[in-house]
């Protein structure tokens, strides 16, 4: 039997027990990162600062599945039901399919947003994440500008003194470069339909000549025809003189195989662990994406922004929604976590003074290659906002861009094509 | 006949259930569910699900890269049937012409299907790359280098030849055990008989192979309905859709456009597609083996 004494102090645990583990509860919250190791590491590094911090959360951090895709993934985990407080890793076309399905947490209605923005400093790059209503889904954080690698040593060798900056010049150069048994450029990617290598051949150049034109508005084609049809020339004219390459060579511009290429951050990294001897200065230089000669004077001088952003689960409850907003408010307050971020990641953070503030100054003067992306930040365009951006982009290599590389179509024609296929998805 | 006891009857559903349970789990279930899906437009998540009728299936009978998807798997079986019965049987023969360490050997050749597809599709997209070692050779003698991943019948050729390297072990394996139940007298009475080695290969040891034979091409060419991770590693599916299977399309569909109804229409077709060319191969597999003495 058990005593008065024995049961007051059961029921005084059992309580004490309910109250800790309500407590927890109302402060719990989970969060996606990639499924990207540093990534995974930053955030788990923040998830326990902030808790030593602030005890009474609890963040819990996992990686995303990435198979079948990281988008799937997300999809089922909210058709299920059991969709994270909020994940990262979320591109503005996937946030328009979430934001079309009433999935997100409209950001700028919760209490700090505006603190936020101005603490973070990202008050000129948030403008292009708002959504049709106004309001802002997700939150960038970081952004990778898209820049133009070339082989400074060997245009030097070539007898070229200055950096081509149109696409007449550019031709010109790769016709020298053939001489030697080298391409201008090589991408196999310009022979395949996977939608989002349309980022980094297409709308690269694009977002140069037409700048803030956005691609589609709504439900309808708003593109610059003109900068559409410069842009599908300007593949013409190389692949019809083999000036550029679309089978395989692996690392062909770190090999000495072509002298151009797009290139992201992230490639750095790997760079320096297999081809040491690349060196920003040195071997290689970066620039903006070229233009046409009679577009020099009013080119935006724009590229395309390869950003992410988090956002937040409407489906989460109250509690772990607030819980895990006040750890993302927490996180982007302070810029040493952006550091923290770059040095993890070597991915710049979505700031406008990314150029300007001495917390970064340090790390960019050992990272100098990181230097051209931080400054063109301000010029980066992220992808245009429709939930048909799959099938758009897919319809836009398998009728505009491929053929026109491989010669069966005029530039004119396969832009008439792709916008008629495109129209027929935007009226689906 | 004899009634089972009650006992007896608990026991035989026991043993029953857990097959049961993972059929209707994991087959029936999400088969019903995609019937569902599929007079839907819908992406899974949004609250609006809009009911479209048949409208699915008719716009994948109309859809070009449908079209390509449905004809692909016909253009790599040209190449990979031949090319893998080909090689499975050598393999079988030769380790068959082996006294000792047939196992070893088996293992060896079994070893391609153990990889997986990224990593085999990695060594071949080095193997066919600009400036590989094997595409040095054929500079050399035809005085250019063939653009493999970029024409649509050799990309075609590559991707039957790679799934080929990989699947003939395993077949090999079946072929192996057809070949060693073959009674050896009915070759010694063919040799006295005075019929030679490629005689008695096709007039013994191909029929005695019949069970085997009926086994890998069923496999094989229900395998040609799923293809997925050459093309998707290789190719993307082109040149101009040329690699394109029912899987990428499937894929492309349920996680890339994130239409769930679409693509489970097509997954529908995928089906019935395999349905019919796998009893239409069966039937005349069927028809070879009573040619042959063999009964249903």
């Amino acid at each position: 039997m058990l005593t008065k004494k024995r049961l007051l102090t059961l029921v005084l645990v059992f309580a004490l027990v309910l109250t800790t583990g309500a407590a927890a509860w109302a402060n719990s919250a989970i969060f996606w990162t990639a499924p990207n190791p540093p990534q995974e590491v930053f955030w788990t590094e923040m998830a326990k600062r902030f808790m030593a911090e602030n005890p009474e959360y609890n963040i819990q951090v996992f990686p995303m599945a990435e198979a079948p895709s990281s988008e799937a993934t997300i999809l089922t985990a909210i058709a299920g039901g059991t969709a994270p407080a909020a994940s990262e890793n979320i591109f503005i076309g996937f946030g328009a399919e979430l934001y079309e399905s009433a999935a997100l947490v409209p950001l700028d209605t919760l209490e700090g947003w505006d603190e936020l923005i101005a603490a973070r400093n990202m008050e000129g790059a948030i403008k292009g994440w708002a959504f049709p209503d106004g309001h802002y889904y997700i939150l960038p954080i970081y952004s990778n500008p898209i820049l133009y690698g070339w082989r400074i040593d060997i245009l030097e060798e070539l007898g070229v003194d200055r950096i081509p900056e149109t696409y007449e010049e550019i031709i010109e150069v790769a016709r020298l470069a053939q001489k030697e048994g080298l391409f201008l450029m090589v991408r196999p990617a310009l022979g395949m339909p996977t939608w989002w290598e349309r980022w980094f051949d297409f709308f690269t150049l694009y977002n140069a000549i037409s700048g803030d034109v956005p691609f589609i508005t709504g439900s309808e084609i708003t593109a610059d025809d003109e900068a559409v049809i410069d842009v599908f020339k300007f593949y013409a004219d190389l692949a019809k003189e083999k000036l550029i390459l679309t089978q395989d060579i692996p690392d062909a511009f770190a090999t000495d195989n072509a002298i151009w290429s797009e290139l992201g951050p992230w490639t750095f990294p790997g760079w320096k662990e297999q081809y040491p001897e690349m060196v920003y200065g040195e071997t290689f230089a970066l620039t903006m994406p070229p233009i046409p000669e009679h577009h020099k004077d009013d080119a935006a001088g724009n590229t395309f922004a390869d950003a992410k952003g988090l956002v937040l689960y409407a489906q989460a409850s109250e509690e772990a929604k607030q819980a895990v907003w006040d750890f993302i408010r927490w996180v982007f307050a302070d810029p040493a976590h952006d550091l923290l971020w770059m040095e993890a990641t070597s991915l710049p953070p979505v700031r406008d003074d990314l150029a300007d503030n001495p917390v970064f100054a340090e790390y960019l003067a050992k990272a100098p290659e990181l230097v051209p992306y931080a400054e063109s930040l301000a010029f980066a365009v992220p992808p245009f906002t429709h939930s048909d951006f799959a099938d758009i982009q897919t319809v836009l290599s398998e009728e505009g861009l491929i053929p026109v590389v491989r010669g069966t179509k005029s530039p004119e024609q396969a832009w008439e094509d792709a916008k008629a296929a495109i129209n027929g998805i935007l009226n689906r | 006949m004899k009634r089972l006891s009650r006992g007896e009857g608990v026991t035989g559903w026991l043993f029953t259930i857990p097959y049961l349970a993972y059929t209707i789990i994991f087959f029936v279930l999400p088969f019903l569910w995609g019937l569902l899906l599929l007079v839907s437009e819908w992406n899974l998540i949004s609250p609006v699900r809009e009911f479209v009728g048949l409208g699915n299936l008719l716009e994948a009978l109309q859809s070009r890269r449908v079209h390509a998807a449905a004809l692909t798997p016909f253009k790599i079986m040209a190449l990979f049937l031949p090319a893998v019965l080909i090689m499975s049987l050598g393999i079988a023969v030769l380790i068959n012409s082996f006294k000792k360490r047939q196992g070893l050997l088996a293992v060896a050749f079994f070893l391609p299907y153990l990889a997986s597809g990224v990593s085999m599709s990695l060594v071949v997209k080095g193997v066919v790359s600009y400036t590989s070692p094997v595409n040095k050779v054929i500079s050399n003698i035809i005085g250019f280098v063939p653009d493999w991943l970029g024409t649509p019948s050799l990309a075609i050729l590559v991707i039957a030849l790679m799934i080929a390297w990989r699947f003939s072990g395993y077949y090999a394996l079946i072929f192996l055990s057809g070949l060693q139940s073959i009674p050896g007298e009915l070759y010694e009475a063919a040799q006295i008989d005075g019929a030679g080695r490629i005689k008695s290969f096709f007039k013994i040891t191909l029929p005695q192979l019949y069970p085997a034979l009926y086994s890998v091409l069923i496999l094989a060419v229900g395998l040609m309905f799923g293809v997925f991770t050459e093309p998707y590693m290789l190719t993307g599916g082109g040149p101009n859709l040329a690699t394109h299977t029912w899987y990428l399309e499937i894929y492309y569909q349920a996680f890339s456009t994130l239409r769930a109804g679409y693509a489970s229409s097509i997954a529908l077709y995928n089906a019935i597609a395999v349905f019919i060319v796998v009893g239409i191969v069966r039937r005349i597999m069927q028809a070879w083996g009573r040619a042959h003495g063999w009964e249903d």
